[in-house]
């Protein structure tokens, strides 16, 4: 009569009843000592393993000779099952992990035993069908395992490559900022080399200038070229209309370049070449005067070199460590002068009122003026205004603003602007890695300011640079 | 000849065009020299010239300047100027690859001189280009032998049957 199992438990009960009951199972009995090996994977399986009593140790080796722990099999599980089920040879192999007592069945004579003790069919049915309906849930398992860390190394493998391009920018940022250290060591190291020229150059055309002012000496010449050291230049314009007169005041003057230079004269002057002019060849008087408004030209050109020095080493405060308590504006000037070639076509409009001191590093404030400026240029090609201005905006914060009517910035670029290497520019960029504006907004932020970028209502964009006021 | 040939500075720094007016004191005789701070002025002017019966025979242009570049006059210019071939040169510092790239192909520049010049140089720019202006607008050489290129003016004549009455 079939009976039905609850559990292994109560079939390997009946089975070790049975054994008792029966010689021919007894016969079937076999002892296994600790470490035995049962079968070894790749052989054939002779026999059918029930474990009766102990524990065996399946394992795989793998292709690379690498062994793999499979499953512990206790008590009530077969041995040898599939191997037996399908007649391949062993894909594993099993060795007792202590004492064990197992039946084994020799695979051919497997059925023989059934029919010789029947009341075993169904147990050993049950027990069969719950070792591979094990064994399947097992391989669900497995499965499902797999897959979730198959997922996690998926992620990880995400997440790994985010790091790498973050790597990636921060190394480039770094890049671009050893790039712009050693621009600026070049640039301040250059306005240190000619800092002392050019104040040799300011010093000696100011000399040579008193020198020949304070001459005592009152002939028409000395007296002419005295005027031209003073002497201002003219508007081409002015020297046109101011030519018209010359030629019907002097038109005994031929040379239109005579006429020209004279047209460039005060009245003093002129008042001399007419007192002289039967003495002394008016070319001669005129010589003078251009002798002296060359050295007024030195003069003027070495101030304007001077001040660009001046302006350049100030812009370029190498102490990029060091904050300081700065006046903003200063920074500002500084760089508009710098940049006063690329400005000069531009309409540019300042308005940069009363700010408190705070703490900053001008150096590399003054980069990021630099970066909107030149930005702002290279959108205005020909031509258009720019408006900077500063202000306070309560007693705590400071606002630089400087906008240009360009043609603005897409609403599609404008939240990717502060990224680096987000560049609209070409090729054409000579320095750029598109990390200009990341880059100014990096020193904002560790300034503890932050920039806001908008497009004006009327056109152009807007960039707004808010600076906390602090002490150092 | 009855009507005059200019040279035209246009250049905004008064200190610089001064410079440049006075390396071109040795052509004024033949060629008068004007000046214009900027590309607007510098079209009146041309206007004013052409008005009185005059032409402009060579253009000595700055590029950056406040209101419109140089660049941009001149080929603005090009297309006012289309038959009278004035010759275009720019005197400058400052004009990147492309804005030169413009002028060259739409404006047909001449010559490009970088500053700081030297007065040789200018000189030699000058007198090559108002030779190539007076040969092509086939006036007389033999008036400009004396501060032209004398020896182009003289093969051109040879080339060209003319006789020196």
């Amino acid at each position: 009569m079939a009976k039905g199992f609850k559990n292994r438990k109560e079939i390997l009960q009946f089975i070790k009843q049975a054994i008792v009951e029966s010689n021919d199972l007894q016969k079937l009995l076999t002892t296994f000592k600790k470490g035995d090996v049962l079968f070894k994977q790749g052989d054939p399986i002779s026999h059918l393993y029930l474990l009766i009593e102990g524990t065996v140790n399946l394992s795989h080796r793998r292709d690379d000779g690498s062994n793999l722990e499979l499953i512990t099999l206790s008590p009530g599980h077969f041995v040898g099952l599939v191997a037996f089920t399908t007649g391949n040879n062993s894909v594993t192999t099993c060795i007792t992990a202590e004492n064990t007592i197992a039946l084994c069945f020799k695979q051919d004579e497997f059925d023989q035993y059934l029919t010789a003790n029947p009341k075993l069919q169904v147990p050993v049915q049950q027990l069969m069908l719950s070792n591979m309906s094990d064994r399947f849930l097992k391989n669900v398992q497995l499965e499902s395992k797999m897959n979730a860390l198959n997922k996690q190394l998926e992620d990880e493998g995400v997440q790994l490559k985010e790091a790498f391009e973050q790597l990636e920018n921060s190394h480039q940022k770094m890049v671009a900022q050893e790039k712009m250290a050693t621009l600026g060591e070049l640039v301040a190291g250059f306005a240190h080399e000619v800092n002392n020229p050019a104040a040799a150059l300011l010093r000696s055309s100011e000399m040579l200038k008193d020198n020949f002012m304070d001459s005592e000496n009152a002939t028409a010449k000395t007296e002419i070229f005295k005027l031209g050291l003073v002497s201002k230049p003219l508007s081409s314009s002015d020297i046109r209309s101011r030519m018209l007169t010359i030629q019907k005041e002097y038109p005994w003057v031929k040379e239109r370049s005579v006429v020209r230079k004279l047209a460039q004269m005060p009245e003093e002057a002129l008042k001399i070449i007419n007192k002289k002019k039967k003495k002394i060849p008016v070319e001669t008087l005129v010589q003078q005067f251009e002798a002296g408004k060359f050295i007024h030209n030195i003069q003027v050109a070495s101030e304007r070199i001077a001040n660009l020095v001046k302006s350049l080493k100030s812009y370029s405060r190498q102490d990029r460590n060091v904050s300081d308590m700065i006046d903003i504006r200063d920074g500002i000037n500084d760089t508009i002068l710098i940049l006063s070639n690329r400005l000069k076509y531009l309409n540019l409009e300042l308005d940069l009122l009363d700010i408190p001191q705070t703490c900053g590093k001008m150096g590399e404030l003054n980069q990021v003026w630099t970066n909107i400026l030149v930005n702002a240029c290279d959108v205005l090609p020909h031509g258009g205004s720019l408006k900077i201005r500063t202000r306070s905006e309560g007693d705590y914060k400071i606002l630089v603003e400087i906008s240009d009517n360009g043609p603005g910035i897409p609403e599609t670029v404008l939240p990717k602007i502060f990224e680096p290497n987000f560049t609209t520019k070409n090729q054409g960029a000579k320095f750029g890695l598109g990390l200009g504006l990341a880059i100014s907004n990096e020193i904002v932020r560790q300034h503890g300011g932050f920039i806001k970028v908008s497009n004006n209502e009327n056109g152009g964009a807007s960039f707004q640079i808010i600076l906390p006021v602090k002490e150092c | 000849m009855d009507h005059q040939i200019y040279i035209l500075v246009v250049e905004d720094e008064l200190e610089v065009m001064d410079a440049l007016v006075n390396d071109l004191e040795q052509f004024e005789k033949f060629f008068p020299v004007e000046s214009a701070n900027s590309a607007e002025e510098a079209r009146n002017v041309v206007n004013e010239i052409y008005n009185a019966g005059n032409e402009v025979g060579l253009i000595l242009c700055d590029h950056v300047m406040p209101g419109q570049n140089g660049v941009d006059f001149l080929i603005e210019l090009e297309k006012y100027l289309d038959q009278h071939s004035a010759k275009k040169v720019l005197v400058t510092g400052q004009a990147g690859l492309e804005d030169t790239i413009q002028a060259i192909n739409n404006a047909h520049l001449d010559y490009y001189i970088a500053k700081p010049w030297t007065k040789e140089l200018l000189e030699d720019v000058v007198i090559a280009q108002l030779t190539n202006f007076v040969m092509q607008r086939h006036y007389n050489p033999m008036q400009f032998m004396m501060i032209l290129d004398s020896v182009r003016l003289s093969e051109y004549m040879r080339t060209n049957h003319i006789t020196d009455h």
